[in-house]
């Protein structure tokens, strides 16, 4: 399996993942996260855990099953962890225990190697079997550079027991007394959203969405969200507008768990009426293959964001060969390296000003389209991140030393 | 019957990064931690920069955060121009960022604070160092050999090799030539490529190109 990616991904990447798979063959490798569908960390696991079964790790993924109490607080710990005011009381503290502690009945937690995903099922580590030497490594997905202290506090109880904490960028490491490494998150490159497209492939979603393609299309792909700047967007177009002919597409998936999000669109569609050059497309979330086909039939991406975890939507479309123009937010500046990938901009009008350059310089967007593709290609694919993690296991099995040789 | 040659080996070094939980908002801070860190930290951030592709017009992190975040950019380009592969340690390399940032602290003493994100987050890594499949016995295949292999893969052996052989001037490829090739000269053009002066992309063209060149040479040369 590990070979669909020869020629795609690194030679390297694949060398040691191979490498690591044979040093530890026949171990178990146990992933626990709170959902088997819907989210980033259920995607890579669902690629990933077969991956690494076919090169020998005896690799599990188990679910933790919650209810809806359960979910509201681990919902509110997670807006409190990226920086919102939440009330909390210890009755809710002591319930999210409790229902780790039954889970800990379904779930065989014994394993070579344990990965817990996200605060969801963090007090699992209680449970850790007393026997062997089992490595637990708690992975941290989202934005806690800013948390709720006291909501910090409580995780961090956890966390601490754990062997190895593992955050998506080092502004999100805490000064904590355990191993904290870094490990970006990636994207598959032969996912429905990233995979290579025919032209009729292409053509057929234009048709089906009835995109003209003739004149230069500027997208951004993201929730209708006040973080994801639309109507700075739409504002940014309509400097560009009155130098260049463009057409602007601002596509969105519907997420029903944010009723915020109808109340942007409305806002984004009024603020766009009356110009026909501007399309907004909401699209249902599995609609991987349009949105991976509206992307490269675009001329250049735009992720204008205010706020940002990684924005992995910036890799997705440098993957695509496309120039693209970021806020310099979260992980936005990790991708996009300033006039060499792309552009980080800071305002609206410098969004138009490097829309323009790109637009008038057709030379330069090819050039920084192709050097993003390999920049993605070098560090934010998935076996990059499957890499990692093999990598991690087998450092922590040679704790203390800085160059381990294989 | 033929002695046979020792073969070149490729190995490959994959850096996997660990937080130390430091951080610095401003020069001062960051002048601190620099002089208290571990070598791994210091090594991380300024031999290790040329592993993530020299894409900047900085030659390690302290130089990059000085110049796109304070925008200090005197700062940043005394300190871009610290070499570390002339330099003969990492305890070298910490005193001369020392000795610059503390001559720009005595001309501007009170550096503002950065914009809160943007902090400079003391990093090091574990470096896992691996044979990537690849054996080569004389120079065609090393040819071929050296369009084919990762980046990671001449960090390993071009730059790593200066601190790892402790000797801070030679590189694995030049090693081989010069001493199982028996080619002193071509090791000699290998050794000129400045390494504080190229990507990683630019180094593998510069070693592509001086090979290629010998090896013609050696092709059109006529038998006595």
């Amino acid at each position: 399996m590990i070979n669909q990616y020869s020629g795609i991904a690194p030679k390297g990447d694949l060398q040691l993942i191979h490498n690591l798979c044979k040093k530890l063959k026949g171990k178990s490798f146990l992933h626990v996260n709170s959902t088997r569908e819907g989210g980033g960390v259920a995607e890579i696991l669902n690629r990933m855990i077969p991956l690494l079964q076919d090169l020998g790790i005896d690799a599990r993924w188990e679910v933790i099953e919650g209810d809806a109490r359960f979910f509201d607080f681990t919902k509110k710990t997670h807006n409190a962890l990226q920086g919102n005011q939440e009330k909390f009381t210890k009755k809710m503290w002591d319930y999210y225990y409790e229902v780790n502690k039954r889970n800990k009945n379904n779930i065989d937690l014994k394993a070579d190697a344990v990965l817990i995903h996200d605060p969801q099922p963090a007090p699992l580590i209680d449970f850790r079997p007393r026997s062997g030497k089992s490595i637990w490594m708690w992975r941290c997905h989202i934005d806690i550079s800013n948390p709720m202290p006291g909501c910090w506090a409580n995780l961090k109880k956890y966390v601490i027991k754990y062997d190895t904490a593992i955050f998506s960028v080092a502004k999100f490491a805490k000064s904590l007394p355990i191993d904290e490494y870094i490990v970006t998150p990636s994207i598959d490159p032969l996912s429905d959203k990233n995979r290579e497209l025919t032209d009729y492939e292409i053509n057929e979603v234009a048709e089906r969405f009835k995109i003209p393609r003739d004149k230069p299309i500027i997208l951004q792909v993201s929730r209708f969200d006040r973080f994801k700047d639309p109507i700075g967007v739409i504002n940014a177009y309509k400097i560009v507008k009155n130098y260049n002919d463009c057409r602007l597409i601002l596509v969105g998936s519907s997420a029903t768990d944010d009723p915020e999000g109808e109340a942007m669109l409305n806002e984004v569609k009024d603020y766009a009426a009356g110009d026909p050059d501007i399309i907004i497309l909401l699209l249902p979330p599995d609609y991987h293959m349009e949105i991976n086909a509206i992307q490269r039939m675009s001329d250049i991406i735009l992720q204008k964001s205010i706020k940002e975890g990684f924005g992995l939507t910036v890799s997705e479309a440098m993957w695509k060969e496309k120039p693209v123009i970021g806020g310099a937010v979260g992980g936005i500046p990790l991708q996009i390296v300033h006039g060499l990938t792309g552009f980080v901009v800071y305002s609206v009008e410098g969004a138009a000003y490097r829309i323009r350059q790109y637009l008038n310089d057709p030379e330069m967007a090819i050039k920084m389209g192709r050097t993003g593709k390999e920049y993605v290609r070098n560090n934010f694919l998935l076996t990059r991140q499957i890499r990692d993690y093999l990598s991690l296991w087998y450092i922590n099995s040679n704790r203390g030393k800085h160059v381990i040789e294989l | 019957m033929a002695k046979s040659l020792k073969s070149f080996e490729f190995k490959q070094c994959v850096s996997i990064v660990k937080s130390t939980g430091k951080q610095a908002k401003n020069l001062r801070e960051l002048r601190k931690l620099i002089a208290v860190v571990g070598d791994e930290s210091i090594f991380h951030h300024t031999h290790q920069y040329f592993l993530k592709g020299h894409m900047l017009d900085y030659t390690n992190d302290f130089s990059q955060w000085a110049g796109e975040n304070l925008e200090e950019r005197a700062l940043a380009e005394r300190l871009t121009s610290i070499d570390p592969y002339t330099l003969k340690s990492v305890k070298a390399v910490r005193k001369e960022l020392i000795r610059e940032i503390d001559a720009f602290l005595k001309a501007f003493p009170e550096p503002r604070d950065i914009t809160e994100g943007h902090e400079f987050y003391f990093n090091e890594t574990v470096s896992l160092v691996f044979p990537v499949g690849v054996k080569t016995k004389n120079l065609a295949e090393f040819l071929v050999a050296l369009e084919h292999i990762d980046t990671g893969c001449i960090y390993y052996h071009f730059y790593d090799s200066r601190v790892r052989l402790g000797e801070g001037v030679v590189d694995d490829f030049s090693r081989w030539i010069e001493h199982t090739l028996f080619k002193k000269n071509l090791a000699d053009k290998i050794r000129a490529i400045d390494p504080f002066m190229h990507s990683i992309e630019s180094i593998r063209n510069h070693i592509k190109e001086v090979v290629e060149e010998y090896v013609r040479a050696d092709m059109e040369g006529v038998m006595s």
